[in-house]
């Protein structure tokens, strides 16, 4: 097949009236186009047209269970892989592009995240919202749902022989959706872990630096273009929403919500599973008898 | 015992555009009513009522106790908040400190002595601090965390605790009502914010751009005269119910200011401070992180008050 440098262009094209279309839509849920949390419309737009192509064509993201999800407000919880926060704007992504209608998911991000300047900024303005009770409370009161990654740092900053393997999830979501009365929205992001294929961390220079990790990998020999992701291919499941009995309080034991936490987390690890059988092909892929 | 008739008042810090607006709305409200307005700084103008006399002392001192004594006070509304400002003549830390703290402690004790049946007094949403990890909305429960960061304005965190502890104690007594007010702009206020957003060398962060609540200085000095005998004993956010982000409000005001990386602007603070119309070291975490107040507890207390000016509204009178 011949080299079409205009085929390359094209594939990449990003299609203007969808993004209109969706953003005209979110435009009817924040009339302002803005909210306090620094949510910014315009600017997300913006933001979107950068990384529609990205999501479409560099990681090839597909979404499965779309029909579990309804118009509702849910505290969606993930596994967390990647080394950087890829795997949350690709399932906030997935919210805004792949539904019939269009939601900003409200990642909410750890305490540091605002604090950096650029950063903190832009995610605010895409909807990230710093991981606070009382935000996360007043968000789903509002019918927006909050996007958790209940194994943290933990989940992100593993070492490569660590991949899909789950970490411990805080409880923290199990109580906030007590509190809120919401449905917890199992996702599995599977291809993440293959962003960088061979890391290692280095806990003393994460000390050294103050930072809350510090993934060591061999394309960072090639300078900063070693620091870019590899294009493996993501899937995403949606599982079945979870709703907690009402009976048990915010302020319940471990041991109570212990079973429902294992429930979530069976069906994640069993979306993990399910989904590495069906990945497609990427030469890094991790194989499953690996694990 | 609160809901009796406003007959004599003490306003603190009656030099301060607010409590002239605060003072003259009071005596349109009651006809028969008489004020003091007393205040440290110079009292260079004419009061907008007969019914309001002026009266120059400091509240430190000893014969300020004479002005309780010879007036039989039933309420006190103490606006004598002393802040940074380049205008400010009493800004360093240790004046401020005696006024604010010093000076709150010895008005309360007064009110107590003298039996006065309601105390106002005017804090600032300054005291919860701006900080990258603030719930998006505080609630008057909230940390008071100013201080921890910037120990030049301990005196009004302090001045806040002092006021809450002392109204605490003393809710079988008296009742007290301890206002958190958002930023106060308006024609007679001069306070830092205002010299920012007015300013076209102030500058604009290109990494940061929080939310801000504004509030008129005509709202505020309204709610303190429809809600003094209305608002039982407690702490009270007051806020608007809409925000802008401080870019959006530099271009309301139409000054452009200069766009610039607050963060490598923090680090040179000491340096910019002076060239920068010598604006207080805490007011740039206050344009770097949000600091918004939620207003539910003063909307259950007043439901039927209504804000005349929302934020952008009240921008709009900055404007040229």
């Amino acid at each position: 097949m011949p080299f079409n440098f205009r085929d390359i262009l094209d594939s990449f094209k990003v299609p203007g009236e969808e993004i209109d279309h969706i953003i005209s839509h979110l435009e009817s849920q924040y009339p302002n186009g803005s909210d306090p949390y620094g949510l910014d419309l315009k600017r997300a737009k913006n933001v979107l047209s950068i990384l529609y192509p990205i999501y479409h064509k560099y990681f090839k993201v597909r979404v499965f269970g779309k029909e579990n999800l309804q118009d509702s407000a849910y505290i969606v919880a993930s596994n967390h892989s990647g080394q950087i926060a890829i795997d949350a704007m690709l399932i906030c992504l997935a919210f805004v592009l792949e539904m019939d209608k269009p939601r900003v998911l409200r990642p909410l991000v750890e305490r540091f995240v605002p604090a950096i300047p650029f950063i903190g900024q832009l995610f605010a303005e895409g909807g990230a919202v710093l991981g606070d009770r009382e935000n996360c409370q007043r968000l789903l009161k509002q019918g927006e749902s909050v996007l958790v990654f209940p194994e943290g740092v933990r989940g992100i900053a593993k070492n490569h022989e660590d991949y899909y393997k789950l970490q411990r999830f805080t409880k923290g979501f199990i109580r906030q959706a007590l509190q809120s009365g919401k449905e917890v929205l199992p996702v599995a992001v599977v291809g993440a872990e293959e962003f960088y294929p061979y890391v290692q961390h280095s806990r003393k220079l994460a000390k050294l630096l103050n930072a809350p990790a510090f993934p060591l990998t061999p394309t960072m020999l090639l300078g900063p273009l070693g620091l870019l992701p590899m294009p493996s291919p993501v899937d995403i499941y949606i599982g079945k929403p979870y709703q907690l009995p009402s009976d048990i309080k915010p302020e319940a034991s471990d041991s109570e919500i212990a079973p429902h936490l294992d429930n979530i987390v069976e069906q994640i690890k069993d979306m993990i599973l399910e989904g590495r059988k069906k990945r497609r092909p990427f030469w890094a892929n991790k194989p499953l008898e690996e694990d | 015992m609160s809901k009796k008739k406003i007959k004599n008042v003490l306003i603190i810090g009656i030099a301060g555009g607010l409590a002239k607006i605060t003072a003259t709305l009071l005596t349109k409200s009651h006809p028969d009513i008489k004020i003091i307005g007393i205040d440290s700084r110079r009292l260079d103008f004419q009061p907008s009522s007969p019914n309001i006399t002026l009266i120059q002392a400091k509240y430190t001192r000893t014969n300020f106790e004479n002005i309780f004594r010879e007036h039989e006070f039933d309420t006190v509304i103490h606006l004598g908040r002393t802040s940074h400002t380049s205008s400010n003549p009493l800004g360093s830390l240790a004046k401020r400190l005696d006024l604010n703290v010093i000076g709150t402690q010895r008005i309360l004790d007064l009110c107590l002595k003298y039996e006065v049946k309601r105390v106002l007094i005017l804090s600032t949403f300054h005291v919860y601090g701006a900080f990258a990890d603030n719930p998006i909305f505080l609630k008057e429960d909230a940390q008071l965390r100013a201080d921890f960061k910037h120990p030049e304005i301990r005196d009004v965190v302090e001045m806040d605790q002092v006021s809450s502890n002392w109204m605490w104690k003393n809710q079988d007594l008296i009742k007290t009502v301890i206002l958190r007010p958002c930023n106060i702009i308006g024609p007679s206020i001069n306070n830092a914010i205002t010299t920012y957003l007015t300013s076209s060398i102030s500058p604009v962060p290109l990494d940061y751009n929080p939310m801000f609540q504004f509030l008129h200085e005509f709202d505020i000095a309204n709610l303190i005269v429809s809600g003094i005998n209305k608002m039982k004993t407690g702490i009270y956010n007051v806020a608007p119910n809409d925000y802008i982000s401080i870019r959006d409000a530099k271009k309301l005001v139409g000054k452009g200011g200069i766009p610039m990386s607050v963060f490598l602007l923090e680090n040179a603070a000491q340096f910019l401070k002076k060239a920068w119309l010598d604006g207080p070291n805490y007011l740039i975490d206050y344009i770097k992180y949000p600091c918004l107040l939620d207003n539910s507890a003063l909307k259950q207390m007043c439901p039927e008050f209504r804000f005349r000016f929302d934020s952008k509204d009240a921008l709009g009178f900055l404007k040229d």
